[in-house]
């Protein structure tokens, strides 16, 4: 188990009802970790729609996630 | 005789003539608009008119209907031409039948004067001296002063407007830009894709700073509920095209700068002729489908590209560079997503500072790349939280598998033929082999239980959470309210493999119980 911080934005942080939070996870890539905050949190997002950010870089969902990492998913937005 | 039309042939005056004539009137008055051969003191050699057809026509026929009702005249009626037009050709003519000459002269008067300030139609001036260049004919008229056109205003106040000219010395003043800098926005152009949200500020600050040539993209009219987040228009312009109260805005805050008025949606059809015109786009649109055509475009020209998108309180910024290292749109969104799916800002609401910040950040960075200096140390996606007061700069790489090769413009946007049917009523889709899946969510059925065959009652939300409920073999009508998510979800099961899955146009709303 390690602790990283997530962080959330736009429907997510709707659905989420914050934007921000820290958590032991057992999870070993960015999506292992979505889909145990999906199942928490109701996301209706699918994976295929967001981006993974890891510590400010855009990451794939397989890459490697370590202690205290800083996760943020997002997604798309379109408005103008 | 229709009102108002457009005429590929010379005008028939002739036949105007006998379609006004009536023997209850005394009186009728015509105006003819010739292509004279001189303009700004440029020697002109021809003339192109060009127009947006649907709505060109339904605004020159409320002038006319105006004008009838205005003036209690008996029959009018205006036609414009369009295409190539030679040096003294009729390129309008407008003719007004009346009990009495003075309703008749008003009448026309005011018919001439509205069409050419309120209808969509631009002229490209062919000159002697080889050159051309387009001219929205709005340039001719001053906005709303039909009133005062009986001392002939508009020539006094172009004159006197052109005497005072904007001061840029505040920027000047800055090491970075200077004479040199100043000199380099005068002759740079920029063409910005939505006059809404984030394109307000954008044309405000773009033209404001003294950009030589702006071209201002945008299909939609002014709504009430745009003001609050784009103050640039006001009450008295609801429902005129924004792109045109856009430009005379923009013009009186720099006279002497050129706004291109392009009042349509762009598409893959016209943004590559538009955008090789101008040194770089601005995306201020509000769904993915131009944005991922805006990025294509900019990609195949080599142009720099400034997004920007906002949700609710957040914004993203990113800004696309012609260059071997810089990551496009579609680097960091390979999968370019569907609208409807993500919510717009009609949808989810939006505070109007929110696309004001994000705007005057997509007008920086454009000025920056206008003025040669450092857009920014490395590529990024930034991402604003103006609720929590965060910014996160995320770094984005070019995606190896990306294609930045010039090719064919695609449309993101999926042909509408292909995916949305329209249907009379919901047994008509029955009849032709298809089964009906309501996508309503069952708070919107409780309300307003629709009629008629409905195999599938499954909520679009238990589609995004993944239900394989659905059978994929089937032939399926999708159907929601209006047709919006219906659209975006028939697209989506499409990309997960259903061959037959079709939208209902329009949604429940369209059809007959």
């Amino acid at each position: 188990m390690k602790k990283v911080t997530l962080q959330y934005f736009a429907v997510l942080r709707e659905q989420a009802g914050r934007s921000e939070e820290r958590l032991e996870t057992a999870a070993t890539t960015p999506a292992e970790l979505y889909a145990e905050v999906q199942a928490r949190h109701g996301f209706t997002l699918p994976l295929s729609m967001l981006r993974v950010a890891v510590n400010e870089e855009f990451r794939d969902w397989s890459s490697p996630l370590e202690a205290n990492d800083r996760v943020v998913f997002i997604p798309p937005v379109a408005g103008g | 005789m229709q009102p108002f039309a457009f005429s590929t042939l010379p005008i028939d005056t002739a036949r105007g003539r006998e379609a006004l004539a009536d023997p209850a009137c005394g009186g009728y008055a015509t105006f003819e608009g010739w292509v004279r051969d001189h303009n700004e003191g440029r020697a002109v050699r021809r003339l192109e008119y060009e127009a947006y057809a649907a709505l060109a026509e339904r605004e020159g026929e409320r002038i006319v209907a105006e004008a009838v009702a205005k003036y209690g005249v008996q029959h009018a009626a205006c036609i414009h031409r369009i295409g190539d037009l030679a040096l003294g050709e009729m390129a309008v003519w407008v003719g007004v039948s009346s009990r009495h000459r003075a309703e008749a002269f008003a009448a026309c008067r005011y018919i001439i004067d509205e069409v050419k300030h309120r209808v969509p139609i631009w002229k490209k001036e062919h000159y002697v001296d080889g050159d051309s260049g387009w001219v929205n004919c709005e340039r001719c008229a001053q906005p709303g002063e039909h009133e005062s056109h009986a001392d002939h205003a508009h020539a006094h106040a172009a004159t006197e407007e052109s005497r005072a000219a904007p001061d840029f010395s505040r920027q000047i003043a800055l090491p970075e830009v200077g004479a040199a800098g100043q000199q380099r926005l005068r002759a740079g152009s920029v063409l910005v894709i939505g006059a809404g949200g984030l394109g307000v500020p954008v044309l405000q600050y773009l033209a404001a700073a003294g950009v030589g040539r702006v071209g201002i993209v945008d299909g939609d009219v002014v709504e009430a509920s745009n003001l609050h987040r784009q103050p640039l228009y006001g009450v008295a312009d609801i429902g005129k095209s924004k792109a045109a109260v856009a430009a005379a805005r923009l013009r009186a805050l720099n006279p002497e700068a050129t706004f291109a008025v392009h009042a349509e949606r762009a598409d893959a059809g016209n943004l590559v002729d538009w955008l090789a015109r101008y040194d770089l786009v601005v995306d201020c649109s509000d769904n993915f489908a131009t944005k991922f055509t805006v990025n294509d475009a900019a990609v195949i020209l080599g142009k720099p590209a400034v997004f920007a998108s906002v949700y609710q309180y957040e914004g993203q910024l990113q800004v696309y560079l012609p260059r071997e290292d810089w990551p496009c749109l579609r680097c960091l969104w390979p999968e370019a997503p569907r609208d409807g799916l993500v919510g717009n800002c009609a949808q989810a609401g939006v505070l109007g500072p929110v696309p004001a910040v994000l705007g005057a950040m997509q007008a920086m960075q454009a000025l920056k790349i206008l003025l040669g200096l450092p857009v920014e140390s490395a590529p990024a996606l930034h991402v604003f939280d103006l609720l929590g007061m965060h910014w996160r700069t995320l770094k984005a790489a070019r995606n190896p598998a990306c294609d930045h090769s010039p090719r064919e413009l695609q449309t993101e946007a999926i042909d509408p033929d292909a995916l949305e049917l329209v249907y009379p009523t919901l047994a008509a889709a029955c009849a032709s082999g298809l089964t009906l899946v309501d996508i309503r969510e069952p708070w919107e059925r409780a309300r307003d239980d629709p009629p008629g065959p409905i195999e599938w009652h499954l909520p679009l939300s238990a589609f995004l959470q993944g239900s394989t409920a659905l059978p994929r073999e089937g032939r399926y009508l999708i159907v929601c309210a209006h047709g919006v998510r219906s659209l975006a979800l028939a697209g989506h099961l499409r990309s997960l493999g259903f061959t037959a899955v079709y939208s209902l146009a329009g949604g429940l709303a369209a059809v007959d119980s």
